[in-house]
């Protein structure tokens, strides 16, 4: 079938097109944070203002008109409010104009099932890290089909960390890819590492990057708090990895675009034959595509849901949701 | 001294071996390429002294626990000691019961000592002919905070059944602070995080 999916859960409005699994178009246009951040209000406003023009880019790449598509999918959370908002409108009126079924997508499972689908995995085990979120994940059968979470950030997603750092160090914009670029060169200071099981915080490895700005080269700092955290994640990944017993593992969500990342953790799993997949960059960031493909799987499978009973959920957890689909 | 394999895990080898002819078991943390040799040689380093540390006092506070024979940079020597692990073991239903009420007293005196365990499962609890041992404390701690205390319990309590958890939650609770460790175990339960999140076991 046709599905349309509309993402608006952050900085990026993104509208995409699927058809049986094939991606047609898959459009976006990102609110740009400069030095201060993500102000939730305006990032809701240029999306409302942009998402016309945002839907018009991806019928005519997909060469489509609204009449042809037959289904609608939208990011019900987790995610901002105000922004999450407008995707939940947005999907209602063409649901309700075009006499539509709808499919509130959950964020997460969009990155995750668009990497897998990719790769051809069937039971891998999922490193997510992305913005609000930081999740070691894994199919399970019970109680119902779903992705367990077995590991977890227990305060900020790594991206957040990354992003509030570049703030301090007015760096411009204010995310994770200027850290990155910062960090070339750089030479290892000590900073707190900790991890506990398959567990993992990230404050207080921010509290102490941002203290040590004002006494080291910034660049030395950033490619600490790289090395530092990444080494967290990859620690916390191989427990996992060793525990479930999986040999196919999988990195998703905008913070699997980090080169460096990939290369730490493709090291690990090398050690223990397992075979690594990272998503396309235009899937790792957020995207209309990824919410279109989980979608259509959802329609496929029944899992619609009525326009009056569609909302948004700022908090919505991935191991909440059936995975009605193989 | 010669090595064999026994066991690898995320962060370490296990191998058995003897010191001085005592039949021992080595645990080597090794090094992982992924990460800056300062912080590498950092946390190894840090875990295997803090490990040995918690498993000396453990033992000094009359929990069963292997005895350390020596310890370098970044490996262990412990005893061997006979038996299998309760995961795998094959006992009758009376056996199993019996094990888990030493585990239960066994954790309430880990705990006095002022040590979590961190990963307590029936993968660690090591059942010989007539005695139970508590082994690998690689993720333990030198604390009195009652939620690690109470995730202790609680990591036990999904790795075993509704029955066993009872013979397992009496023998432990024959103390303060097991009352408390327990209150918060049903506090922690009912946090939505924990609904939504089951702990796996090994």
């Amino acid at each position: 079938m046709r599905v349309l999916g509309i993402e608006s859960s952050a900085h990026t409005l993104g509208i995409g097109i699927v058809e049986n699994g094939r991606v047609l178009s898959n459009e976006k246009m990102m609110y740009q944070i400069g030095t201060a951040g993500l102000i939730p209000a305006k990032a809701a406003d240029l999306h409302a203002e942009n998402v016309h023009a945002v839907l018009r880019e991806a019928l005519s790449k997909a060469g489509l008109t609204l009449g042809e598509i037959e289904g609608i999918g939208y990011t019900m959370g987790p995610g901002i409010g105000p922004c999450l908002r407008v995707g939940e409108l947005a999907a209602k009126t063409l649901a309700e104009r075009y006499g539509l079924p709808m499919a509130p997508v959950n964020h997460a499972l969009g990155h995750i099932e668009v990497a897998r689908f990719a790769a051809g995995f069937r039971d891998p085990l999922v490193l997510y890290v992305s913005g609000g979120n930081s999740q070691i994940l894994a199919i399970e059968g019970k109680p119902f089909r779903h992705y367990r979470v077995l590991g977890e950030t227990f305060d900020i997603g790594i991206g957040n960390m990354l992003d509030s750092f570049a703030r301090e160090a007015k760096l411009n914009p204010a995310w994770g890819s200027s850290v990155a670029k910062l960090a070339e060169g750089g030479s290892y200071i000590e900073l707190p590492y900790t991890v506990k099981g398959m567990d993992f915080t990230f404050t207080g490895l921010l509290t102490a990057a941002g203290d040590k700005l004002a006494v080291h080269r910034h660049k030395d700092v950033a490619f600490s708090l790289q090395e530092t955290s990444f080494a967290m994640l990859c620690e916390a990944t191989e427990r996992a990895l060793l525990l479930t017993r999986k040999k196919e593992l999988l990195l998703s969500g905008g913070v699997a675009q980090s080169k460096r990342l990939n290369e730490m953790l493709r090291l690990m799993a090398a050690q223990h034959r397992t075979r690594v997949y990272t998503a396309e960059n235009q899937y790792n960031a957020d995207n209309g595509a990824m919410i279109a493909l989980v979608a259509e799987k959802m329609l496929e499978n029944g899992m619609d849901a009525r326009p009056e009973k569609c909302t948004t959920n700022q908090k919505y957890r991935i191991d909440s949701v059936r995975i009605g689909w193989r | 001294m010669a090595l064999k394999k026994i066991a690898e895990g995320a962060e370490a080898i296990i191998y058995a071996t003897d010191v001085l002819g005592i039949p021992a078991v080595v645990k080597e943390r090794m090094s992982k390429s992924y990460r800056q040799q300062t912080l590498d040689e950092k946390i190894r380093s840090e875990r295997t002294r803090s490990e040995a540390r918690i498993l000396s006092r453990a033992s000094n506070s009359g929990a069963a626990v292997p005895r350390v024979l020596m310890v370098s940079k970044y490996a262990i020597y412990t005893e061997r000691l006979p038996g299998d692990t309760l995961n795998r073991k094959r006992l009758s239903e009376s056996e199993r019961m019996r094990a888990l009420k030493r585990a239960g007293s066994q954790l309430a005196l880990i705990h006095n000592a002022g040590i979590t365990h961190g990963d307590y499962t029936t993968a660690n609890i090591l059942v010989g002919d007539s005695k139970v041992w508590v082994i690998d404390f690689g993720l333990g701690e030198m604390t009195s905070s009652v939620e690690s205390r109470a995730l202790d319990v609680l990591l036990m309590k999904r790795s075993i059944s509704k029955e066993e958890y009872k013979v397992f939650e009496e023998a432990y609770s024959a103390g303060v602070a097991g009352r408390e460790a327990l209150k918060r175990v049903a506090e922690i339960e009912k946090r939505g995080r924990y609904q939504a999140r089951t702990l796996l076991t090994a």
